[in-house]
């Protein structure tokens, strides 16, 4: 290996760090509240790895940006007091500097340093902002309301034929109300414990439990040839909890980081829950919650849109990925509305929606950390 | 790849950190393309300058963009791992060495929705195998999305002497991407021989790769990242984890779980007449597509042991099945571990019996020579069955020029071995291993595609 680590040691010493940071060692970059980075250079463009330092006496968040548009390159967040941090990338032509964002702070930006010429290196990406995604989270809060309003009608209107014994229309209601649930996906953790209330699953597998509630445990006992009577109470409390909901919702809050993050999580969810036909108590429209749950996504990627455009360069592709996901699922949609079971699928065609699923879950997951909201 | 560029159209990099090496770089940096086109490769940087012994001294392995903490880190990263294999080659790297000490069979059905699809799939492949195989640093995100590379094998991805083993199946040569005229004159769905027990879900596969290398964590790694960059153009069907046993004593040659050597008198892949006449698809050979030459059929027979029962025999009787000693792995007739068994002085079977698995399998006569086979055989070890005995065994590989010559020549001989009552084929399939990967502009089943 001699051999070959000669020319390595080479090509370090034309791209090395050199930073002077009054007697650090060599490479080591310190921050703290005094000085953010101190005399730091850079010989020219290429990998780099930056040893950061913490030289503070509390927690930091340690940004590389170009300083002309305050975009990041990259960073180090939860740093330690006392601890150094590796901070790698590329380096191309253009502006560098470190900002550093301290406990109790304002935002300190040290020495820019700039590599002239044309080399291309890891791109930096806007950093999002509480204030752009507040009018987003609240807007979302809006379309969440639309969908409740939309969900207490169809669970009442579902209560009413499983208590006149209209079990066949309450099939039909059944799914109805629960895709209407299905592409409010992004207000889960937002729901609070209605969501367990509401939509639960069997704990545990234990199908026989008095506290099993909501649209699931309507759909086992629809599916299972459970008598009206039985169902009566089940269905009206999944209107009482549907209700409550939508009464609380107002004074509820969707967080800003969650509009990104459930980007992904909705058809996670998806994939581990429905796709595998583990939340299938007896309906076999797991496909048709899927499809909600792409709605569900396709409105939060709709939000974000504006935000995407100019730092996601993979948008479109993910938008046709999601389009042809949908599209395989609509090919097991059949002419009278019902659903092909996920366990009746032929194989070709299951691992057909599994690569589409698998593929748009691989594209969405960078939107939840690009607009992830950040202090700037 | 919904955007299908053709073929041959390099990758729209970077965006993603993916840019050209701005240094001095030690190799030009090959385009790169994902079948992920936006989240183009994924991982970048310099080669880990490190390997046990200087064994790599030799070759030109290092990555395209050396970053300093590969020196500083290398020896931390490499420690008892192996140095890389080369992976460009007119043959692909992991055929004809001993089988490494771990290994992982997956099969994929394709589920790219065109030929242009396919053959993005296969350059992705290509490209995370190579890199995969040299070893390099992961490239960062900054805030542009999750870690590019799992960490399992820590900050950077060492060789450990992967090699990558990229197979296809019959299935691919149906109508869905053209390829029906292309179809190898040998490769067809595997056949179930009297005895199988095949269950259809671990059977075939449009594409089968293979990962070995020194270390479980090394296999699984790759088999992670392969899968990432590749998520809407295949799907796994069923995979297998398979390892090597260290030869015991040293200087012998790996059991099986059964206790007996395995792969004993394999063809000598230092011969390069041999492995011309019994393991390479030969250019020119008759009824094969001349995209096939430098490929090999590949046979993947997964076999349970039935182990409970046979630790239950006599070993007079294990010994008999097998023709050959259980502690030492000599020929019942013989003194030393690769002595030729002279079965024709044992034409009645008296000491070897005539239905012993080797004399079956190989009767070392002329006219049976041509049926030799390259065993690359692994145990794999997964669990309990529904009466709590242990779900273990064989996974069978073999390589060869003519899987009808070879491989179903000796299975049809082997047919009722006493051995059968012990062991059960629930899977595999027939697949040709593809030719090699030339150099920086090859991909898998280019000549195929071309």
């Amino acid at each position: 290996m001699r051999a070959l680590r000669l020319p390595v040691i080479a090509a370090i010493a034309a791209t090395a760090l050199a930073a002077c940071g009054g007697g650090a060692a060599p490479g080591v970059i310190p921050v703290s509240t005094a000085s953010c980075g101190g005399d730091w250079h850079l010989g020219g463009p290429g990998w780099h790895t930056f040893q950061v330092r913490n030289d503070s006496t509390g927690g930091a968040e340690i940004d590389l940006i170009n300083p002309a548009s305050n975009a990041v390159y990259a960073e180090i967040a939860n740093f330690g007091p006392g601890t150094t941090a590796p901070m790698r990338l590329n380096v191309g032509s253009g502006a560098y500097a470190f900002r550093c964002l301290f406990d109790d702070q304002d935002p300190m930006t040290g020495r820019t340093v700039t590599v002239p010429g044309h080399a291309k290196g890891t791109p930096a990406i806007e950093p999002v902002t509480y204030n752009q995604l507040t009018p987003l989270a609240i807007r979302y809060q809006a379309y969440t309301a639309a969908g409740l309003d939309t969900l207490a009608a169809q669970t009442a209107t579902l209560a009413a034929k499983v208590a006149h014994g209209h079990l066949a229309a309450a099939k039909q209601a059944w799914l109805t109300a629960h895709l209407t649930y299905e592409r409010l996906g992004a207000a889960y953790d937002a729901f609070g414990d209605f969501d367990g209330k509401i939509n639960g699953p069997a704990d545990n597998g234990d199908l026989t439990s008095p506290d099993w509630t909501g649209f699931y445990r309507l759909e086992y006992g629809l599916w299972h040839g459970q008598p009206a009577r039985e169902l009566t109470p089940v269905a009206a409390t999944l209107t009482k909890d549907v209700l409550a909901l939508r009464k609380a919702w107002p004074g509820m809050q969707v967080a800003q980081l969650d509009v990104g993050l459930r980007t992904h999580e909705i058809l996670e969810n998806a994939l581990q829950f429905q796709l595998t036909g583990h939340d299938d108590y007896g309906s076999g429209t797991t496909l048709a919650t899927t499809e909600a749950n792409i709605t569900g996504t396709r409105e939060l990627l709709s939000l974000l849109h504006p935000l995407l455009v100019p730092r996601y360069p993979a948008l479109p592709e993910t938008q046709r990925w999601l389009d042809r996901f949908a599209a395989l699922l609509e090919k097991e949609h059949r002419p009278d509305g019902s659903w092909v079971a996920v366990g009746s699928l032929p194989a070709a065609a299951r691992e057909q929606i599994n690569a589409a699923c698998s593929q748009a879950l691989q594209l969405l997951a960078p939107i939840a950390d690009i607009t992830e909201p950040r202090n700037i | 790849m919904a955007d299908s560029a053709g073929p041959g159209q390099p990758a729209d990099e970077p965006s993603r950190g993916e840019a050209e090496p701005a240094t001095a770089a030690l190799a030009p940096a090959p385009a790169r393309r994902s079948f992920l086109r936006g989240l183009a490769g994924g991982v970048a940087g310099g080669v880990i300058a490190g390997g046990a012994g200087g064994a790599a001294a030799g070759y030109a392995y290092r990555g395209s963009r050396p970053a300093p903490v590969a020196v500083t880190e290398a020896a931390d990263l490499v420690t008892g791992r192996l140095p890389a294999v080369p992976f460009h080659g007119r043959y692909q790297s992991g055929i004809l060495p001993d089988p490494q000490q771990q290994t992982a069979l997956a099969a994929f059905r394709v589920t790219a929705d065109s030929r242009a699809e396919l053959a993005s799939l296969l350059r992705t492949v290509t490209e995370r195998a190579r890199f995969l195989a040299a070893g390099g640093l992961p490239s960062p995100t900054g805030i542009g999305g999750p870690p590019t590379d799992s960490g399992v094998l820590g900050p950077g991805v060492v060789p450990d002497g992967l090699t990558v083993t990229a197979a296809v199946g019959s299935t691919l040569f149906d109508d869905r991407y053209g390829l029906a005229s292309q179809r190898p004159a040998h490769l067809t769905p595997m056949r179930a021989f009297p005895n199988d027990d095949l269950d259809p879900a671990q059977v075939g596969g449009d594409l089968l790769l293979q990962f070995s290398a020194g270390h479980t964590d090394t296999v699984l790694h790759a088999l992670r990242d392969v899968a990432r960059h590749t998520r809407g153009g295949m799907q796994a069907v069923w995979r297998i984890h398979g390892f090597a046993s260290p030869a015991r004593p040293a200087g012998t040659v790996p059991r099986n779980l059964m206790g007996f050597m395995d792969g004993i008198s394999n063809p000598p892949v230092a011969s390069r007449k041999q492995m011309d006449s019994l393991v390479w698809i030969r250019p020119g050979a008759a009824g094969e597509p001349a995209w096939t030459a430098g490929g090999s059929y590949l046979v993947v027979r997964l076999i349970r042991m039935f182990v409970e029962f046979w630790d239950r025999v006599s070993i007079n009787e294990q010994e008999k099945m097998f023709g050959r000693r259980r502690d030492t792995g000599f020929p019942l007739d013989s003194t030393s571990i690769h002595a030729t068994p002279n079965f024709a002085n044992d034409a009645a079977g008296d000491v070897i019996p005539l239905s012993a698995h080797i004399r079956l399998a190989n009767p070392r006569t002329p006219q049976t020579a041509g049926s030799r086979i390259l065993r690359r055989g692994y145990n794999y070890d997964r669990g309990i069955d529904e009466v709590g005995d242990l779900d273990m065994g064989l996974i069978f590989t073999c390589f060869q020029q003519d899987i009808k010559r070879q491989f179903e020549a000796v299975q049809t001989r082997l047919i009722d071995e006493p051995l059968v009552d012990y062991i059960s084929p629930f899977g595999g399939g027939y697949f040709l291993a593809l030719p090699g990967v030339t150099g920086p502009a090859d991909y898998y089943g280019r000549a195929l595609l071309a």
